[in-house]
């Protein structure tokens, strides 16, 4: 009995000569909530297939409870592929049992998890609708229930949030911490951070076919470099107060002419010792804003702006 | 095999549970029968065409051309009244045709004689009221005159109202030949009433000729109807000595050629049912769903099973209602015409029908498999239909040896068709009642299934590289153009 769901040792891809995933090793482990992120093209996809044995590593293993990808294995994996779609003319209950009975549940049973889960979705109504009479987001809930509905012990969603509105991105935030409070392990990827940083007990962070960091959201965050944002009347001696906690910088000027400043903190020095330096200083403040780090600022401190470019920034500020 | 059996049946299901389905089913035969009475259709439906004889020779030659037509009308209508007496036995034939000959210049028997078979209600099939051609006085002596006639801005009465004229002959003496014809008509095409003048007039000739050098008429009649009797005897190994060819004997050879053609139809259709299905998936992104539930030969064997059964239950019902109505039409049929069992015996014929059977799935396997490699490597059917020219091409070619393989199955040419691996389902199909030699059956038979497992082992593999978008129709475009370079980038 291994601990974890899914051992990747090394793995490598080329396609055409041209590397899609170099020398990637993880572990997800039972019963966590991994999260695999990324800019688009940072070889999630091309790993996770990988990973399941759809398609075959040139260097590298994979094991899947312990074992090579194998049949038995798959059965015991809920798997949302990034590049998904269902049956167009099937009901959404019949698309559901379909898959429900690939993944070796019984006819009955999978028309009584398919109607269960249906209702858990809003979508209970559009049982017997056929999927092209479905919203997209309907659509792709169906899809979701498809790879869930066999309770699988390890459930693998690539990209599950793309396409999906705001609240049911959120229903689907709770749904994957229900599978995770079954004690199912939950391995997804994302380009969007702000879903790993509610959710994950763990992130991979891939960039250009390579793993740049495994690790807690905690360990990630600490790659940050702590900020502070203060404000204050033009004229304060803000450099000969500030400078020796870390890289002070003049951002810009406030509408009421009170001068913005941004300062970097140096490894050992904390927001509340800027603070009392402040007062004691007797610094006529107008803002005092200690920047709480994203996983976002984790990955552009890994790989820099360029190779964060992809990544959903929008989304994230409004973390 | 569980993963096999649900998309094999949700393949079949997708097809058979649909409306259309049984309405195409319907519609196969339907569109059999008109497409067989489309002839007797075209030939019912076309107007009586009126025409003129201008006879500048003065030997009455439009009378003799008149005289001509209404014999022919008379025979045809003695044919056919034979042709549907003969079930009812040597003596009623005998006693009906003596009635129809109690006129031995028109039709005044008929009635009589359908009396005597018990078939008054058939006249109109034995001599239609209409005639095809009939020859009217012509309205003009010149071409010039003539001319608006044949072109409809003028018309003639006839019983039927004002019509045009279809043709104007023009006869003529000649320095060199006997006699000088002269066509007119707008329809350049129809050339039935122009070879039909053109050959009553030759046989007027001859007579005229014998009649010269002395000949009597009854003498002139046994003249021209002087020809072989021909005996066809079956020389075939396994046939009994001097035993006449009859009809049954040769029904094998065309029930052969339909089985192949209809092998052909349902390989085809069937296959493109596989592309679409692929391409409908592949399109809807649904592949690589499927593939993390099921492995890529589950997909592959599930779909041809599935598709496979669509093709069985088409073959199933048509087989069962073409039986249902062989068993009950030619019972029926027995007591109007013995022959006709012994025909119908010939037509099922188990081992053919094993054959077919045999063909049919090696051919569905090579072609379904090809067509679904190529469905994986296309998100469109446009994408589709640019890989298909080959394939489509490769799959008419045997239909050319179809053709040519009632006369000629011992040809070099349609012998070697019968090796080439993709052809022989259809061709060797076609050759077998002509008993091939063993070897030449075995040998193509097994050069085919090796190649149909080759064919499987290379579409799984370009089915596996075409359902995760690692291949698509522009790497096999590139494929070809590069002469087998691998894609750069």
């Amino acid at each position: 009995m291994t601990d974890y769901a899914l051992e990747v040792e090394g793995l490598t891809k080329r396609f055409g000569g041209k590397p899609a995933v170099q020398d990637v090793s993880f572990k997800a482990a039972c019963g966590e909530i991994t999260g695999f992120l990324g800019p688009n093209g940072a070889g999630k996809t091309t790993t996770l297939r990988m990973s399941l044995g759809v398609i075959s590593p040139d260097q590298g293993t994979a094991r899947l409870f312990g074992q090579a990808p194998d049949a038995a294995g798959m059965d015991r994996v809920g798997f949302l592929p990034e590049e998904r779609g269902v049956y167009r003319k099937m009901t959404a209950e019949s698309v559901i049992v379909f898959f429900a009975r690939l993944k070796g549940v019984p006819a009955g049973e999978a028309r009584r998890r398919a109607a269960v889960m249906l209702e858990r979705f809003g979508l209970a109504d559009a049982a017997k609708k056929k999927i092209k009479e479905l919203s997209k987001g309907m659509a792709q809930k169906v899809q979701i229930i498809s790879a869930i509905v066999h309770e699988p012990d390890f459930v693998i969603l690539d990209e599950p949030f793309s396409g999906l509105d705001p609240v049911n991105q959120s229903l689907l935030e709770q749904v994957i911490r229900e599978q995770a409070e079954a004690g199912r392990t939950v391995l997804f990827s994302t380009h969007v951070m702000e879903h790993a940083e509610r959710l994950c007990n763990r992130i991979i962070l891939m960039a250009r076919g390579r793993k740049v960091f495994d690790g807690t959201v905690d360990e990630a965050l600490a790659q940050v470099p702590r900020q502070v944002t203060l404000g204050a009347p033009e004229g304060e001696p803000m450099e000969s107060v500030l400078s020796g906690f870390g890289d002070l910088e003049r951002t810009g000027v406030e509408a009421d002419g009170a001068v913005v400043w941004r300062l970097t903190l140096k490894p050992g020095a904390d927001a509340q010792q800027v603070l009392r330096a402040c007062v004691e200083a007797g610094l006529k403040l107008t803002r005092f804003e200690p920047r709480r780090p994203h996983l976002h600022d984790a990955f552009v401190a890994l790989v820099g702006e360029e190779g964060a470019r992809d990544l959903d920034a929008p989304e994230l500020s409004e973390a | 095999m569980r993963a096999i059996f649900l998309i094999a049946r949700r393949e079949y299901l997708s097809y058979v549970a649909t409306v259309g389905f049984w309405l195409s089913l319907l519609a196969v035969p339907v569109f059999a029968i008109i497409g067989g009475a489309i002839p007797a259709l075209i030939e019912g439906s076309q107007p009586t065409r009126y025409y003129a004889v201008i006879d500048q020779t003065g030997q009455n030659l439009d009378e003799v051309i008149r005289i001509n037509q209404r014999a022919e009308r008379r025979e045809q209508a003695r044919r056919m009244l034979e042709v549907l007496v003969e079930g009812r036995g040597e003596a009623v034939t005998e006693r009906a045709l003596a009635a129809f000959d109690t006129d031995p210049d028109g039709l005044g028997g008929l009635d009589a004689a359908l009396e005597e078979a018990d078939m008054a209600g058939a006249r109109g099939l034995v001599a239609p009221e209409r005639a095809d051609a009939v020859m009217v006085d012509a309205p003009g002596s010149t071409v010039e005159t003539l001319r608006p006639y044949l072109t409809g801005d003028q018309t003639i009465s006839t019983p039927e109202g004002e019509r045009p004229l279809f043709a104007v002959f023009v006869i003529d003496e000649a320095r060199d030949v006997p006699l000088s014809v002269t066509y007119l008509s707008a329809n350049i095409t129809a050339r039935e009433l122009r070879n039909d003048v053109v050959s009553t007039l030759r046989s007027h000739l001859r007579e005229q000729a014998f009649i010269e050098r002395g000949l009597s008429p009854d003498e002139i009649d046994e003249v021209l109807s002087l020809s072989p009797s021909v005996t066809t005897i079956d020389a075939r190994p396994n046939a009994a000595e001097n035993a006449e060819v009859t009809r049954a004997d040769r029904a094998p050879f065309v029930v052969a050629i339909v089985l192949a053609f209809i092998l052909w139809v349902a390989v085809f259709s069937v296959a493109n049912m596989l592309l679409t299905s692929l391409v409908e998936e592949k399109g809807g992104k649904i592949i690589e769903l499927l593939l993390s539930t099921a492995r890529f030969y589950d997909i592959l064997i599930g779909k041809l099973a599935g598709v496979a059964g669509v093709s069985a239950t088409l073959f199933l019902i048509w087989g069962g209602v073409g039986t249902l109505l062989s068993v009950v039409g030619g019972a029926a049929l027995q007591s109007f015409d013995p022959r006709i069992a012994e025909l119908l015996g010939s037509v099922f014929d188990p081992v053919l029908l094993a054959a077919a059977l045999f063909f049919f799935a090696a051919g569905y396997l090579m072609y379904g498999s090809i067509f679904l490699a190529m469905g994986s490597l296309c998100d469109t059917l446009q994408d589709a239909q640019t890989l298909m020219g080959p394939v489509i091409w490769t799959l008419m070619l045997p239909l050319l040896f179809l053709f040519f393989s009632l006369e000629a199955s011992d040809s070099m040419l349609v012998r070697a068709a019968s090796w080439v691996p993709l052809w022989t389902p259809f061709v060797m199909m076609a050759r077998l009642p002509a008993d091939p030699p063993l070897w030449e059956v075995l040998g193509a038979s097994a050069l085919m299934l090796v190649t149909m497992l080759l064919v499987l082992w290379g579409a799984a593999a370009v089915f596996r590289q075409g359902a995760l978008r690692q291949a698509d129709a522009d790497t096999v475009r590139r494929w070809f153009k590069l002469g087998g370079k691998k894609k750069s980038a």
